[in-house]
């Protein structure tokens, strides 16, 4: 007869220590009155493990405590974060940074995170959409460094025509599918017969035209 | 002497003997000089027949029992076969015979006269004496030459005829063959001999005939000539491709000239001519397709095929059938019988019927009709009516139950009146009389609500019928249409003129204001009436500046209305009649601005109808593919108006960004309806 027991593997064993140590460090950071980490809090963060608050590894960071509400961190996210990353202390925050990058854009992550990316993004209740402006930040944050040629095409296309003032998630999913599928840059495989979204098929068509 | 067993030397000496009388006989036809040779094989033949009879009676006993036994062949056909290898297929004969023969039909057909008896009694010779003797020896050569004969003289009638002569020639050609047929030769050929008239004269031709300059297909549509049509028809059935031909060049042609027809700007200028042209184009083909080509049903599709085609070339048909239709109903059925109402009517739904863009119609329709009936305008009521059914007969009770519910408005207004003239017709004396009519929101075409201060004499009454209005009907909003009334004014002028003046709500309230002034500067009026500036100039102008309708006078005179120009009555505003009407609220062409917008609310209404369609088809099928969806959609559409491809894609992702659809997460082209 065997007893089942309870394993537990070492990235979910924290001390209670540890987790002393991590709600110490969300305090640092938090602010005093709305007990959470506001944007300012951020941004010291930032500075303390050197990266820019800007960084796509902040972006990261949040996505792994699979933040709500962006620019904010609350004590329950913080403390899922930064268990799952084995950290407590910012200089190890700071040596787990390049670990998460890598796990992050493992192929079966990148597409939560990418989705994850947009929702972060939608401030207000209800809001489906993202204003053009802020699209172009985040595609090129997002995926600047896998897809520079694609973003960079799109982003100028975006940025000049006048049909869309906004981008919902389907658009936004769809073009991650057509940076994957779709050969750049002759597009050769683009075919508008089948269901890309309507946005896709006039970039496409906007591209046509501009190198023909 | 069969019965002593002496058959085989009776037959064999039957068949030498017959034979060598029968070479004997050959040598004498051979010997016949020209015209008689023929006459001498027909009278030797019946000679033999003759002969042959008696012997087989004389030798019946034989035929009955040693030949049949022996497996030999019977008297009479051997008498025949004999006749046959020993005179027909002799080498002097078989040639000679076949030559005459045929040299007879040719001059035959060069317009001699031949003997045709002889020539039955020969080919019936031929035909007796086997069927293959009849074709080897003279149908199959016979075909041979009259095709050479056909083929030559083809061409010759395409070099110098035009194309319904030579028609004409190939028909004369094509009967007397078949007569020559049912004279003297064995029914079986007609139909090979026909085939080769039609191959060499009509097949080989075909296309150029069709195409001739001047007197070709097209030419004879023109000119409506249904005797060649019909001749052409008939003859071309005949060939394989005949009819398809003459088809398809009847249709290119038909959709040129409606093309031309449907964007030359000169026919635009007029609505109503337009449309009685499209009539009138379509009147001419029926009657071609029924007295030239036998009512064809394949005629009478690519007719319609080709309407459909280039109706819908031009955007704006559907408003232009309603303009015509408009017409009709207000003036152009005035004494016409009821039976041409209903003619003049279902060729309007016929033409209806070609639209692609029913919804615009049905739009502009809704706008003419709420003018007809709202200046009380209509010919005839029942005629209103009567289409309404056809509209409804064609394309469901959706598309109509408005357009009733404007009719139904109509009529309880008058019962409202009624009753309020009933409840308060005492207390108005000598005041300004009223008529309302009460118009249900959703049925008319809808009008922006616009500003406009009623003159006080009116005012205290439209308060009267608002208050005994929503006195029976609770909970109802009332708003007055101004940009929609008529008023019937008493005018007298300095000079003592009297007239009444039918004019619109707005001039109305123009006019009463110089009750009180002599004079008005126009921002004055603008002021006091706040009619919209645009409408108020047009207004203005229809009063001071057109010749006959001047009851004010304007200064400056210009034709233009400027902020600063004054305004005083006409004295001497002068007309024949006594009642001048002034101010239109006739249902015209749109001016460019009123048809964009008036497209761009049809478009507007588009949407809800297409996402409604994606919704029911994705409910019913839980799970469909891009190019499925769209497919379907079209078709569920089809009946009102062709849904644009894209439109469509971008109210499935509008649905999919309000949840009501998703994209399956495997497979791209699918979509799921989310419950």
């Amino acid at each position: 007869m065997r007893r089942s027991s309870t394993r537990k593997t070492a990235s979910s064993k924290a001390t209670s220590k540890e987790l002393e140590r991590i709600d110490q460090l969300f305090y640092s950071y938090a602010n005093r009155s709305s007990n959470l980490i506001d944007p300012e809090g951020i941004e010291v963060l930032c500075s303390d493990v050197e990266v820019d608050h800007t960084d796509v590894r902040i972006l990261m960071l949040a996505w792994k405590m699979k933040a709500e509400k962006q620019g904010y961190f609350t004590l329950e996210e913080w403390r899922r974060g930064l268990k799952a990353l084995r950290t407590d202390t910012v200089s190890k925050l700071k040596k787990a940074l390049p670990e998460l990058e890598k796990e992050v854009r493992r192929p079966s992550n990148f597409v939560d995170f990418y989705s994850y990316a947009f929702r972060y993004c939608l401030t207000e209740e209800k809001q489906k959409s993202i204003d053009i402006e802020s699209i172009c930040e985040l595609l090129d944050l997002v995926l600047g460094s896998q897809f520079q040629a694609q973003v960079d095409s799109f982003v100028e296309y975006l940025k000049t025509q006048n049909d869309y003032k906004v981008v919902n998630m389907d658009q936004w999913m769809g073009f991650f599918r057509f940076c994957n599928e779709i050969s750049f840059p002759d597009l050769r495989n683009y075919d508008p017969e089948l269901a890309w979204p309507l946005i896709l098929d006039n970039f496409v068509e906007w591209r046509r035209a501009k190198h023909s | 002497m069969v019965l002593h067993k002496f058959g085989e030397k009776l037959y064999s000496g039957l068949v030498s003997t017959m034979t060598s009388h029968l070479k004997d006989i050959s040598k004498f036809i051979e010997a016949a000089q020209g015209g008689l040779f023929l006459e001498e094989l027909n009278r030797k033949w019946a000679d033999h027949n003759k002969a042959l009879q008696m012997i087989r009676d004389i030798l019946m006993y034989m035929d009955r029992t040693f030949i049949p036994s022996t497996h030999k062949t019977p008297v009479h056909e051997l008498g025949l076969n004999l006749w046959r290898d020993n005179i027909i297929h002799s080498s002097k004969i078989q040639t000679r015979l076949l030559n005459t023969l045929l040299e007879l039909v040719l001059r035959e057909r060069n317009g001699e006269v031949i003997n045709r008896g002889l020539m039955r009694n020969i080919i019936k010779m031929l035909m007796d004496l086997g069927s293959s003797v009849y074709q080897e020896d003279f149908e199959k050569p016979f075909l041979e030459v009259s095709a050479d004969f056909y083929r030559v003289e083809s061409q010759k009638f395409i070099e110098c005829c035009d194309c319904a002569d030579y028609l004409k020639k190939a028909e004369r050609r094509l009967n007397e063959e078949m007569e020559r047929v049912s004279q003297y030769l064995d029914a079986k050929s007609e139909v090979k001999i026909t085939n080769v008239v039609e191959k060499e004269m009509i097949a080989n031709h075909m296309l150029r005939l069709v195409h001739m300059e001047n007197s070709g297909l097209v030419n004879m549509l023109l000119d409506d000539k249904y005797d060649d049509l019909g001749r052409m028809y008939n003859l071309f059935r005949r060939v394989p491709n005949g009819l398809s031909t003459i088809r398809e060049v009847m249709t290119s042609h038909i959709r040129d000239t409606g093309k031309h027809l449907v964007t030359d700007p000169e026919r635009l200028r007029d609505p109503v001519e337009f449309v009685q042209r499209l009539l009138d184009e379509k009147d001419k083909y029926d009657k071609i397709i029924g007295s030239a080509f036998n009512n064809d049903k394949t005629f009478q599709n690519a007719l319609t095929s080709s309407f459909e085609y280039f109706i819908n070339l031009n955007p704006r048909s559907p408003e232009f059938i309603s303009l015509f239709v408009d017409d009709k109903l207000r003036k152009g059925l005035k004494g016409v019988s009821e039976e041409d109402v209903e003619i003049i009517l279902d060729k309007v739904m016929m033409l209806f019927r070609y639209l692609q863009e029913k919804d615009v119609f049905e739009k502009y329709y809704k706008q003419h009709l709420a003018k007809r009936l709202l200046s009380g305008k209509t010919v005839s009521d029942d005629a209103e009516r009567s289409l309404i059914v056809k509209l409804k007969t064609e394309c469901g009770y959706q598309f109509t139950c408005k357009l009733e519910g404007m009719f139904t408005d109509m009529k309880t207004s008058q019962d409202t009146m009624q009753g309020f003239n009933s409840a308060h017709g005492a207390d108005l004396g000598d005041g300004p009389t009223l008529a309302v009519t009460v118009l249900t929101t959703g049925s008319w075409p809808t009008q922006p609500s616009v500003t406009c201060n009623l003159p006080t004499e009116m005012l205290a009454l439209c308060e009267k019928f608002r208050s005994y209005y929503l006195g029976t009907h609770t909970g109802r909003r009332l708003t007055w249409q101004t940009n929609m009334g008529t008023a019937d004014i008493k005018a007298t002028f300095a000079k003592g003129q009297k007239h009444e003046l039918h004019v619109s709500t707005y001039q109305m309230c123009v006019l009463m204001l110089f009750n009180n002034a002599d004079r008005l500067s126009y921002k004055e009026i603008e002021q006091a009436t706040e009619i919209p500036a645009s409408d108020l100039k047009r207004c203005m102008q229809s009063m001071a500046c057109v010749k006959g309708k001047n009851v004010l006078r304007k200064e400056p005179m210009s034709k233009d209305i400027g902020e600063d120009d004054v305004f005083f009555v006409n004295d001497k505003f002068t007309n024949k009649l006594y009642k001048v009407k002034i101010g239109t609220v006739v249902a015209q062409k749109e001016t460019e601005p009123e048809k964009q917008e008036t497209r761009q609310r049809v478009e507007e209404d588009r949407k809800p109808q297409i996402e409604a369609a994606i919704v029911r088809i994705m409910k019913s099928r839980r799970v469909l593919d891009h190019n499925n969806l769209i497919a379907e959609v079209t078709k569920q559409l089809q009946s009102r108006f062709l849904a644009n491809p894209v439109e469509i894609k971008k109210r499935i992702e509008s649905l999919i960004e309000r949840d009501f659809l998703e994209r399956d997460n495997v497979d791209r082209k699918l979509y799921r309806y989310l419950a």
